[in-house]
């Protein structure tokens, strides 16, 4: 957490106000605004459209969280983060399709949320079975190792094995109903989207107060160096297994989400690209800040809709733009120069400049 | 075993071309420290310069000619592009972190991906006329296909000319001068922008050969750059700052990808061939954290 910036004449006089959430009455103003605007303004006046913008802003906030948590908060860059979503999204598609669940599981609308707590312990071990190498090697070895958990869990244990379950080969769609919670069926992109908002909500809140505790002044610890805080007492090899456990756990829940809104599994949703996609929206966002991963994953899912619209509306001048996966094309070459002029320019992310914003008007006019 | 002597030796054919992809890397890792990602983009770019190349020069030179320019000329772009690269992306990262300067590389490798895919496109392509004949050279027992016999000619050719290069050539001790030390380089009026600027360039020129062989032997589209994805694994083997290390991690690694194919593939749906040095690495880095012959890096507080 930054400096939090205080009105003149507020003094915190221990270290739990020091981090507490509610520190003005500001705070509570902005917060309620916020939960206003996210949870009534939004769905009632959106879109089905910018609906779906917005759980894709969602599930990318979801997927980024854990990238943000390894990279950003405990030092272990992880370029293999997809491979978690995808078991994440695989064991709860497999749950769902195929273990013959009571019928009062069913018609209460447990199914879904039982399959999703299974998935993200899923994608939470699968995790910590890729994050055990950490315990020896670091640096570029430790990418190595996660890139290594990419390919073997997506194009080798999916696609080869975990597709064939059910003799079909290819990808798993969920029939309609399936997806419900409680008396809700999620079958509307408003339902969809109350759903991302509340588990976007949850994992943000939770990440952040795991952050502010005994664990995640650990990872802060082992991020900054980790051997001066094995000195220190802090048991790295524990601290960075739970840092990939939480980190799966998370990815898990955000795949979980997503077959909400596909209503299929495919492996192509999951495929490497991903795994650095979610690392450039950290970049992009800021390493080290939960802001980072919300203004990350709306600035990359933004500008990719931009980029389509535009694309879309060039090609009437243009027809050969419009083929088939040359917007792929587009879009990679537009997140690699992104990625590229924001490490050069501002390698600090969009979150350090909104710190800066808010500081300024926190000080303002007195802003020396 | 007879199957086993040929699986061995069409792995250790194809591990050459590896070897001089990896050579490329690390030598970029030795003067730079960079940790290049982009490496499957740069085999990709220069396998498709060369087969645009190929394509246009044929009617006018024949088939060798045509083949050993286009050669020419993609080692040429690739000195080009490598120098333009550097100077443009990479300079400006010189002394940031370790994940900064991958992700600028990644960032690199998409870039690349991208203008390659929207100039030819992703259908498979191949040489056509196919530069080498089809019909394999027998040794007994042995199938040896030509493609990968030159391919493993010209992998060996070019590695001894960059290895004497960097050994015995004035830029090349300067390179090994800022692989050993930057600062006393720069102090004895090595130019280290300059050397950086030159391992780029080699390591495109490596990667370009090494790609236009990789799609002489299976054909030109995205799994070109999976392929060149593999000199990871081969370098992580080797050690990150061996440049003999690279050598035999690429052949190691042509050599399980073939055995991998052979013996276990039959057992498994698929998907093992492209996997298995990648489960293997892992594994490996288990019992040794450093490869073979990487320095061991000794960490102070």
């Amino acid at each position: 957490m930054s400096t939090t910036w205080l009105p003149c004449g507020t003094y915190h006089q221990s270290y739990v106000k020091d981090h507490g959430w509610w520190q003005t009455s500001f705070v509570y103003g902005k917060m309620t605004l916020l939960v206003i605007v996210l949870f009534i303004i939004i769905p009632v006046f959106c879109g089905d459209y910018l609906l779906s913008i917005a759980y894709k802003i969602g599930y990318t906030i979801l997927a980024a969280l854990g990238v943000q948590l390894l990279i950003g908060y405990c030092g272990q860059i992880t370029l293999g983060h997809a491979a978690f979503v995808a078991v994440g999204s695989y064991t709860s598609a497999m749950l769902i399709l195929y273990v013959p669940w009571p019928n009062f599981l069913f018609s209460a609308g447990l199914v879904y949320p039982i399959s999703m707590i299974a998935a993200g312990f899923a994608a939470g071990l699968w995790s910590v079975l890729f994050g055990l190498p950490s315990a020896r090697v670091k640096g570029f070895y430790l990418i190595m190792t996660t890139m290594a958990a990419q390919w073997i869990t997506v194009p080798l244990v999916i696609t080869q094995y975990v597709s064939r379950i059910g003799g079909r080969g290819h990808y798993f769609s969920l029939p309609p109903g399936t997806i419900s919670i409680g008396p809700w069926a999620i079958d509307s992109d408003r339902k969809i989207y109350y759903l991302m908002i509340v588990l976007v909500c949850l994992c943000l809140l939770a990440m952040a107060n795991l952050l502010r505790s005994r664990v995640g002044r650990a990872w802060i610890a082992i991020r900054d160096n980790d051997i001066a805080a094995e000195t220190l007492g802090v048991n790295i090899v524990w601290y960075k297994l739970v840092a990939f456990f939480v980190a799966g756990f998370i990815a898990g829940i955000a795949g979980s989400f997503w077959i909400s809104a596909l209503y299929f599994v495919s492996p192509e949703h999951f495929e490497f690209f991903y795994s650095l996609w979610w690392v450039g929206v950290i970049l992009i966002g800021g390493v080290g800040s939960l802001h980072g991963v919300v203004f990350g994953a709306m600035f990359m899912v933004l500008v990719e809709e931009i980029l389509r619209n535009g694309l879309v509306a060039m090609g009437g001048w243009m027809p050969e733009l419009m083929l088939v996966g040359k917007f792929d094309y587009f879009r990679d070459s537009a997140f690699g120069l992104a990625i590229i002029l924001f490490l050069i320019y501002e390698p600090n992310g969009i979150s350090y400049r909104y710190w800066q914003i808010k500081n300024y008007f926190n000080l303002w006019p007195f802003s020396y | 075993m007879e199957l086993l002597l040929q699986f061995v030796t069409s792995g250790i054919l194809l591990g050459g071309v590896y070897a001089l992809v990896a050579l490329g890397w690390v030598l970029i890792y030795k003067c730079s420290g960079v940790l290049n990602l982009a490496m499957g983009e740069l085999t990709l770019i220069g396998a498709y310069v060369c087969l645009q190349l190929y394509t246009w020069f044929v009617p006018v030179l024949g088939i060798t000619f045509g083949f050993i320019i286009a050669l020419l000329g993609t080692l040429i772009t690739g000195f080009v592009l490598g120098v333009l690269t550097e100077h443009f992306f990479l300079r400006k990262m010189i002394g940031e972190p370790i994940l900064a300067v991958i992700m600028v590389t990644v960032g690199i490798s998409f870039f690349f991906r991208g203008i390659v895919f929207s100039i030819w496109g992703t259908d498979i392509r191949v040489f056509n006329p196919a530069v080498f004949d089809i019909t394999p050279y027998s040794l007994g027992n042995l199938v040896i296909s030509q493609v990968n016999l030159w391919a493993f000619f010209a992998a060996m050719i070019l590695l001894v000319i960059f290895v004497a290069f960097f050994k015995y050539t004035r830029w090349g001790l300067s390179m090994q001068a800022c692989a050993d030390d930057e600062m006393a380089a720069l102090s004895l009026g090595v130019s280290a922008k300059f050397v950086y600027a030159i391992a780029w360039a080699i390591a495109f020129m490596a990667a370009g050969v090494g790609g236009t062989f990789l799609g002489n032997i299976n054909g030109l589209n995205i799994q070109v750059s999976h392929l060149g994805l593999l000199v990871l694994p081969a370098v992580v083997l080797g050690g990150l700052n061996s440049i003999p290390g690279a050598i035999v991690g690429g052949i190691v690694i042509g050599l399980l990808q073939n055995l991998a194919d052979g013996y276990i593939s039959q057992f498994t749906p698929g998907g093992v061939k492209e996997v298995a040095p990648f489960i293997f690495m892992v594994i490996f880095l288990l019992f040794k954290p450093f490869g073979f012959w990487g320095w061991e890096r000794i960490e102070r507080v």
